[in-house]
């Protein structure tokens, strides 16, 4: 059986987003699209997260906290970019404040397109981290 | 309107149960776009028509409502000029003060809470300052595709 | 007594946003709170620059995905007073009717966190289970979940059919008695009174000098609501602003659990109001480029926002500027905060029901 695959814990983090994402992150949470069902557990602390979620884009000030997230993650870890602005900057690419998106500061494995980004798209961005994530897992054991 | 004569207005609209609803600032270039014929302005900027020229303004209001009247107290300042804070009236207004001090580069003087420029850390210092504007005006047009 | 500084945010299980606050301590109590923002600034206000006004709506209903509807009314809004637009009747009774249910959409989901935040997790599956037969009505009739792009300078771009607005209105009003149960949960379970009851008191006095809006002052009992000045059809509907008077953690909750019954009620009597037929003019574009300024007020689900807009006749606005509601209330949720038990903190901020993206912009 797969090491991760059953139960990977996600962390949340929100740049720069108009907060769409965010809350279409949380209904994956919700009644109608349960993501528990596949064992996801939404978690506050990054050293006890196997997936990152971050929706929105980075600017001056969230750049550290992003890179900060990362770094407290255990390895083997993945990143979800969520929704246009984690993907490329979005609709705000070229604001005065935004850098772009999240590969800008660290490495994305799964890039979930849409704005906002539909629960499905971000269940099925989050299933393909946990086969990511059994990959890397393989490569380091 | 002298800083004497403007807080006793604001004190005014203290005194009759005004709320602040914003303070809002305008940072106005030299010229209009339009009156160039430029339709946009990265247009203008393109033609070096004067909206980069010289200096420009600031326009500042504040606004107070009360029920469903609204109502402003509009000022128009130039670069390096402080306006006087109206936080001894209005507590809340120590947040748009601070803002304004980021974003605009206008001097608020005798603010309630001084929160000491951290309010927002940009990427550009003084975003809305007309140096900011006109460089990023200038940037968009020496990259715009020139229209044939 | 030893002072410490405890950082609340920008990553805190309480709230998925970035809200960032320096809290002063001396042992248990919260001295002082110091709000830093620009972990979600863009800088969108200054992308007129670049973006033509015609596209601009876009942008703006992305200030905040939450009140993505009633951000791009309030463009569309001001625009049409600057050209002078006449919006046909109906596609103005749509807006109300969106409106409405954004509210509704708004309060089941901050009563959902809000729940979440003192503990309640079966509360908060509930509300958002509710939300979800909202955000249906929504695709349904926009086409979008959360950003809805349904707004357009001089009226909406598309019609719901008479038939589809009298399902909605009955899909409404079971889901407002669905919600009577949650509501009653709400209202009187012990444990929810014991954590919110007589905290985070805003008293009357410090509701008016704070100059707070929305859902915060209705429940330090100031009767005061942006719908009330009628514009949007408003002066067409029979409501009186929710009100309570206690001004702590659990008035505020109340508040919104009433102003969602009172929605679906305005939602009943502005589709009795309308227009009905097929076929009626929802829009009427404008000609030329807009010069001239405005101000426009919007009662939001977290209170007034205010939006200045000023044109210069070309296609680039001079200067689009949002106030948003939360952005009125961070000075009272300060004031709150001040003097309270730190475990009370997340409570506290969550019954203003914040919008970081809203306030950053």
């Amino acid at each position: 059986m797969s090491f991760f695959s059953r139960s990977p814990w996600i962390l949340h983090y929100d740049g720069s987003s108009c907060n769409g994402c965010d809350i279409e992150v949380l209904a994956c949470l919700t009644p109608l699209y349960d993501v528990e069902r596949f064992g996801v557990v939404n978690t506050g602390n990054p050293k006890h997260a196997d997936i990152l979620l971050v929706t929105g884009s980075v600017n001056e000030r969230n750049i550290e906290i992003v890179r900060n997230l990362y770094r407290q993650m255990p390895d083997p870890k993945v990143v979800v970019a969520v929704g246009a602005c984690a993907c490329s900057g979005g609709i705000f690419a070229r604001a005065y404040n935004v850098q772009g998106g999240i590969d800008k500061v660290i490495p994305v494995d799964v890039y979930v397109p849409g704005c906002a980004a539909r629960p499905e798209s971000i269940i099925d961005g989050v299933v393909q981290g946990i086969a990511a994530l059994e990959l890397k897992h393989r490569m380091t054991a | 309107m002298d800083t004497t004569a403007f807080l006793a207005r604001v004190e005014e609209y203290h005194r009759d149960g005004w709320r602040l609803a914003l303070i809002n600032v305008t940072t106005v270039l030299p010229a209009a776009p339009a009156a160039h014929g430029a339709q946009t302005a990265v247009e203008a900027a393109a033609v070096g028509a004067a909206p980069l020229d010289g200096p420009g303004v600031f326009e500042i209001a504040w606004g107070f409502a009360r029920g469903g009247e609204f109502k402003t107290i509009r000022e128009q300042i130039e670069q390096g000029q402080s306006v006087p804070s109206i936080s001894e009236f209005f507590g809340a207004a120590f947040l748009y003060e601070n803002e304004i001090r980021e974003l605009f580069g206008i001097n608020v003087t005798g603010m309630g809470v001084d929160l000491k420029g951290q309010l927002y850390k940009t990427a550009t210092r003084v975003p809305f300052s007309h140096g900011a504007v006109k460089a990023r005006l200038a940037a968009l047009a020496a990259s715009a595709v020139k229209p044939s | 007594m030893k002072r410490t500084t405890i950082p609340f945010g920008p990553q805190h299980p309480v709230l998925p946003e970035p809200l960032v606050l320096d809290l002063i301590l001396e042992d248990e109590k919260v001295i002082d709170a110091i709000p830093t923002i620009g972990y979600i600034h863009r800088g969108l206000e200054m992308m007129v620059e670049r973006v033509e006004y015609t596209e601009m709506g876009f942008v703006v209903e992305r200030i905040c995905g939450i009140c993505s509807f009633m951000h791009g009314m309030g463009y569309c809004v001001s625009l049409e007073a600057i050209m002078n637009v006449e919006v046909p009747e109906r596609a103005r009774w749509l807006r109300l009717v969106w409106a409405e249910i954004s509210r509704i959409q708004s309060h089941l989901l901050w009563l959902g966190l809000g729940a979440d935040a003192f503990g309640f997790e079966n509360l908060f599956m509930h509300c958002w289970r509710m939300r979800e037969q909202i955000l249906d009505i929504f695709e349904k009739t926009t086409g979008g979940r959360i950003i809805h792009s349904v707004n357009r300078i001089g009226g909406v771009k598309r019609d719901i059919a008479d038939s589809e607005l009298a399902a909605i209105l009955a899909e409404l009003q079971e889901l407002g008695a669905a919600f009577k149960e949650t509501a009653r949960v709400f209202g009187t379970d012990p444990s929810i009174a014991h954590r919110l009851g007589g905290v985070g008191v805003l008293t009357k006095a410090d509701a008016l000098a704070v100059d707070a809006v929305g859902p915060m002052v209705r429940a330090s009992g100031i009767a005061t609501d942006t719908r009330l000045g009628g514009a949007f059809m408003y002066d067409q509907i029979d409501f009186e602003p929710v009100v309570e008077t206690a001004g702590d953690c659990l008035a505020r909750v109340l508040v919104r659990l009433r102003e969602v019954d009172q929605s679906i009620d305005i939602i009943r009597q502005a589709i009795d109001k309308m227009p009905k037929g097929e076929g009626l003019p929802i829009e009427n574009r404008p000609r030329g480029l807009p010069s001239g300024e405005v101000f426009t007020r919007l009662e939001q689900p977290r209170g007034e926002v205010v939006y200045y807009v000023k044109a210069n006749g070309t296609k680039n606005l001079e200067r689009f500027r949002a106030r948003t509601p939360t952005f009125a209330n961070i000075p009272a949720m300060i004031k709150l905060v001040k003097g309270c038990d730190l475990a009370d903190v997340p409570n506290i901020i969550l019954t203003i029901d914040p919008c970081i993206s809203c306030t950053e912009r």
